[in-house]
Order: structure tokens, then sequence, then C-alpha cells
């Protein structure tokens, strides 16, 4: 059933919803952003739809909602722990499209991958819900459509909104969530998806094993050690990015006493992949940046078949403080790989 | 040219005497540096049409407009009415028909009706800067009427941040925008990279605790710079929404005894800067003896005694609660003769009214 809201009754309703729900969706926090007098927006707990930004996408991805920049994952006294406990409500996560497929691919990372499913991931997304933000395009860093993430299926969310001024257009798919809306008066929405970017994004061909290791060796990279500051501002921002690195915090001057954390990483930070020796295979900032690049655009639909591991949301690009683009990255990428092609006589 | 011209009374209208006789520079305020581009045909219109179809960038963000003839000035002054009026009088609500807040009826056709207040210029803060921390042409625009018009000298440089690219060290007061900044721990991944930046950047104030691997300040000598939410990628350093600034006093070049200014105040709300520049008059003219000669600020804080001027700056201001006061300021003057301040007793000035 869809349903039209004005303000006032979306206000209820998300009321009505977060008494049962941990509602979380992008939010504005006012002055929070990089610069002086700018905003920053990022997923957090809401009570009323109006707090909820629509009009424009969110600094941060929806992946901090399942997977939190930090969380506890055990505590340990000597020789025993108990595991941290999940607190949340079930949930309720407003996303719109490109971070709803961004989270088929982080189940890819935490559920499965090699016969393992990770329980703290486990547990927060069997709670969660999608109530699927209606995208009125993004802006011109966002290339969805190239990547196949623009659109998911009716049995990716619970809910369909579209926001405007005068209030939201509800579509409502799950039996759970339609007594909240008892009484609202009906419509005829579904929701629509953005069908063109302004932005198109050429996908390389890296099929061949001997193209992609001339690309790792072209010169091409060497740009990003001049601008790249390595300060992963990219990888967190990324819907899709899964990786993290653990903590442990010992309270106080007992070492046997403390909690053992999981904190975000970044690929692109120089020391992520030091080893003992102080040995690192990606030295330069160069290194790092193909790394991450051939990850999201070759290796890890090599392992899993299924797509890439981009959804297209621009939010790397967004975040750079170097004005990096990924998808220039991805056109300089194409035209070295044609010229290895042409040099290798494989055109 | 031969003309009996009072030079010092045009100096009070902001032309000023050229190397030829009866030749005369205009400089047009910009308060905070920052105007309306249509302006510079005004600029252009002047140059051509009186001057000599030059335009220098004034040290203190003056429109400079040399090679205007003496015989010229009122022209000039009349064309000029409607720049004063939509800079001056509507973006920035000086009050033209008072000096120093007594009543003096401004003749629109008459130009500027004083030079004392120097304009107030400001680096582009964080109306575009990514380092800025205030709007500083709008504190600018803030700060004009209250100094301006009026007879008393003050320099007033506004900076955006610390890094102050527009000197508020070197001026009579300087001001700083600052931040306050919060932590969120819990957005912290211990990357550094804020403690880095500090350390190149700023007071390295900041260092990873590695059993937390959470960041620790010491806030006591943090500059407010915000360089560490600048470049946190997780958005963990966050600035408070209220600006800060910071009071540099007391600086200045000259042939006597240059100086850098110093710290008077450190966090100090809108409301306390703009508090203590209205100050400002009645602090002047108590050391002069309400008689304004052509002297800056910094020389009037020398002859009172920096305790008196503290005593007269503050009166009736509230202190916000973060806001520090220097106790005593120890300038370092530049002596270009040693023993600068030795001489006969007859030669030294007075501060305070004179009977």
């Amino acid at each position: 059933m869809s349903y039209i809201l004005n303000t006032q009754q979306a206000d209820q309703v998300l009321g009505a919803l977060a008494q049962t729900y941990g509602v979380y969706a992008p939010k504005r926090f006012a002055n929070q952003g990089r610069y002086s007098a700018t905003d920053c927006i990022r997923y957090d707990k809401v009570t009323r739809a109006s707090e909820i930004v629509w009009q424009v996408k969110s600094d941060y991805p929806a992946k901090e909602v399942i997977n939190p920049i930090q969380q506890a994952i055990f505590y340990f006294t000597e020789d025993e722990y108990r595991a941290s406990k999940c607190k949340e409500q079930p949930i309720l996560i407003f996303a719109r499209p490109c971070d709803i497929n961004a989270q088929k691919i982080q189940a890819k990372i935490y559920a499965g991958n090699g016969g393992f499913t990770d329980m703290y991931y486990e547990r927060m997304r069997e709670r969660v819900k999608f109530v699927l933000m209606d995208c009125n395009g993004g802006d011109d860093t966002c290339f969805c459509v190239s990547m196949g993430a623009n659109t998911v299926e009716e049995s990716d969310y619970a809910a369909a909104v579209r926001f405007s001024e005068n209030g939201m257009e509800v579509q409502v798919v799950d039996p759970e969530l339609e007594p909240y809306f008892a009484g609202c008066p009906e419509s005829a929405f579904t929701p629509a998806f953005v069908t063109e970017n302004e932005l198109k994004v050429t996908i390389p061909d890296l099929e061949d094993k001997e193209v992609r290791l001339a690309l790792k060796k072209h010169p091409m990279w060497q740009e990003y050690n001049a601008r790249c500051v390595s300060c992963g501002a990219c990888t967190v921002a990324c819907s899709t990015c899964t990786c993290f690195t653990t903590r442990d915090v010992i309270y106080g001057d007992n070492p046997e006493v403390g909690e053992r954390r999981r904190v975000t990483a970044s690929c692109q930070i120089a020391g992520f992949d030091q080893m003992a020796g102080q040995r690192e295979f990606r030295a330069t900032a160069g290194d790092r940046m193909r790394y991450k690049v051939l990850h999201k655009f070759h290796d890890y639909k090599a392992r899993f078949g299924d797509r890439h591991m981009c959804v297209g949301c621009g939010r790397c690009t967004h975040r750079c403080p170097e004005l990096i683009s990924l998808s220039a990255t991805i056109n300089k990428v194409n035209a070295a790989v044609e010229e290895i092609k042409a040099g290798m006589g494989k055109v | 040219m031969n003309r009996d011209i009072n030079v010092k009374k045009m100096r009070l209208n902001c032309f000023r005497q050229s190397k030829v006789p009866g030749i005369f520079m205009l400089q047009m305020r910009v308060p905070g540096g920052t105007v309306a581009a249509k302006y510079l045909t005004y600029v252009e219109h002047i140059a051509d049409t009186w001057g000599d179809g030059t335009f220098h960038f004034g040290t203190r963000q003056t429109f400079d407009i040399p090679g205007i003839p003496y015989d010229s000035i009122p022209a000039v002054n009349a064309y000029l009415e409607q720049y004063i009026r939509e800079v001056d009088q509507e973006l920035c609500g000086a009050d033209l028909d008072t000096v120093a807040h007594e009543p003096h009826p401004w003749d629109p056709k008459s130009g500027y009706p004083t030079i004392g207040a120097r304009n107030i210029t400001g680096c582009i803060g964080n109306y575009h800067c990514i380092c800025g921390n205030i709007n500083t042409f709008e504190l600018a625009r803030k700060i004009e009427p209250i100094i301006f018009p009026s007879h008393y000298h003050i320099k007033i440089n506004i900076s955006g941040c610390p890094n102050d690219c527009n000197k508020a060290h070197m001026c009579d007061f300087g001001i700083i925008g600052c931040a306050k900044l919060d932590y969120h721990p819990e957005r912290c991944i211990g990357c550094a990279r804020c403690v880095n930046q500090c350390e190149h950047a700023a007071t390295r104030v900041l260092s990873l605790n590695e059993g937390t691997g959470k960041v620790e300040k010491d806030p006591c000598c943090c500059v407010g710079c915000a360089e560490c939410a600048r470049v946190c990628p997780t958005s963990a350093w966050t600035r408070r929404e209220q600006p800060f600034y910071k009071v540099i006093l007391g600086g200045r070049t000259g042939r006597q005894t240059p100086r850098a200014g110093k710290m008077f105040l450190n966090w100090a709300s809108e409301d306390v800067v703009l508090g203590v520049l209205k100050n400002w008059q009645k602090f002047s003219a108590w050391v002069m003896d309400y008689k304004p000669e052509y002297l800056h600020g910094g020389h009037l804080i020398d002859r009172a005694g920096y305790k008196k001027f503290k005593e007269i700056i503050l009166e009736g201001v509230e202190l916000n609660p973060e806001c520090l006061v220097a106790e005593d300021i120890f300038w370092h003057e530049t002596e270009y003769r040693s023993n600068f301040n030795v001489k006969p007793m007859s030669m030294h000035h007075k501060a305070g009214p004179q009977s």
C-alpha cells in the first residue's frame, strides 16, 4: 500500500517507528564539516522525518550503521572473555539504492567469505530493514548507473519513500510497517530509479593477466605519489570498503583486563600492510591508489564473480581533500590499458 | 602648480600628498578587503577621469588612485558619494554624521570625513579559504561603524585563522579567528593524521595514545587553528559553532621601534571583541587629553602603560567564560637606536588629562 504524508504526518509516523525501531538516516551536523561554516551529513538516529537530509547525498555512507567506525567486540579478564552485546532494537535504515547495493557487497565479505560468517556483522544485519530513499539523481560525482547499482529489487526494502518539501510519499512493502501508516491518505506511489547519471564510467578491461601486470608498472600511478596524501578519507567514505583492524585497550595498570575493539582501517594509510620487520608491500601513495582501484575494478569481481566492488556512489571523490576524482582515475586506467594493449599488439 | 594647499586637511580627507606639488592620491576604504567587484568600475572611472590612469593596491587594502590634481578633488569627492554611502553607510552601517560618535554633520559631496581609523584589512577568511575559521569581512563590517568616522588612529587587521596571513601581529589591534574543537573518539581510527598536522603546522598539542589508539590533547596550548578538523578523514574532530578570537595588541612597523604585537585576549567572543573596540575612542581620548594626534594605537598604549590601557579598554565589557586576558604584556621592540627610550625628562611624553 502507498501513502502520501504531509510534513506533520511524516514526523508523527517517524516518531511512532522510532518507538520500536532504531531509525537511522542521513542527518545534518551543523558546522561539523571539514571546513569552517560547512556541515557534515552522516547517518545517525532520527525521531522526526524533518531531520532526514534527502536533498543531497550524505558525506558518509550507510555502512556506518551496521559496521560502526569503532565497536567493542569482546571484553576480557585474565583467561575469560565475553562477547559484547548488541543493544540495538530492530533497525530501519533510510538509504539510497547505492547504499543498499553496497550492503550486498559488505555481506560477501562479512557473511560467508572463506566459509565464515562474522557474528558482529550478522547480528546487526539481521536486525536491519531498509527504507529505500528515492534518489533524486545524486550529484556530479555519482555514477551508479555505470556500476549497475542504480536499482534494487522490491525484496531489498521494507518501504520506499520519496521526500519533498511538503512531506513524503511512501510505498510500504513489509506488512510489519503497515500499522504505522494506518489512517494516512493513500496514493499510487512507487519508487523511481535514476536511469542516467551525468557522469559515465567505462569499466576497464582487465581480463588479460599480462595487461594487468603491465598496468601495475605503468607510470600513471606515479601522479598520485605527488597528489594523494594517503589520508584514507576515500575509503572511510566508501560505501563498500570493509577493512578493519583490531585493537586491544587495557583499562588500567592491569594488562589482563580490557576489551578488544574493531576499528575501521584504510589501505590508503601508510602502515596498513606493514609486516614484521617493517616491510610494506605498498610503500607509496601511487602503489596504494593502484591497489585500491584494481581491488574495486578487478580483484573483487575475480574472486566473487558477481559484480565490481564499487557502486558508483562517488563519495570517495566527494570527500577527497586533494580533489582526486575516482572517475578521472578510471579514465586514466582505460587510456593506460589501451596503450598497453597496443604495445602488446592485443588490440 | 602654485596653490596654497593645506596638505594636512587633504590627508584627513583621504587624499595623500605626492612628490609633485598639487598632485594627490585618493585612498578608498574597503572594509575587510572585500566588496562587490562592480566597484572596480568606480576605481577605473576615477583613475581614467581624474587620476593618471593607474591604480595601486593600498597596503591597507584601500583602492589607491594616484595622479589626481588638487583642482579635481571636489569632482572626485562628489563622485565618491555613492561609493561611500553604499559601502560604509549601507553595507557597514557607519554613521557618517558623527565623528568618534559625536554629532558632526557630513557633507555628502565632501568625500571621506576622517582618515584616523584606518581601513580594516582582512584575509579572505572562511568565505573562501580552506583554513579560515571566521568570515573576516563580515566582522570588519561590524567593526567599521564602531571605529569610523574618527580622528583617533587605529589599524585593525583581521586574519581568519592563526596562520595570520593578514598580519594581525603587525598592527595596533589584530584579530585572529579561532575555533574550539570537539573530539569524537568513537569516530577516530587512530591514524594520527591530526597529530602529525598539529606537529608540522601548529603547536604540537596532540599525541597518539598507543594504548587506546586515540588522540590526546594538551588543551592549554592549542592555538585554535582547527587543522585537526581539516585533515581528519573521519570527522572525529569538529569545530564548535561559536567562533572565538585572539586579539593581538600593539604591533607596528615604523622608523623607531617596530615590534610584533603580543596576545591581549585569547578565546574572546565576538561580543567581547566588539565591546573592547567600543572603548577604543575613550582610551585614545584619555591618553591624548581629548586632542587627537597623528599617533597610532600602540604608541598610546606605550604612553598610558598596558595596565591603564587594560583598565579603560575592558570597562563595562562582560568577558565570556572562556576568555583569557593578558595580565601584563612585554613587547620586544627592534631598537634601531639602542637605549632609544633613554632621554632627557623634558622629552618624555605624558598620558592622560593634562591640567
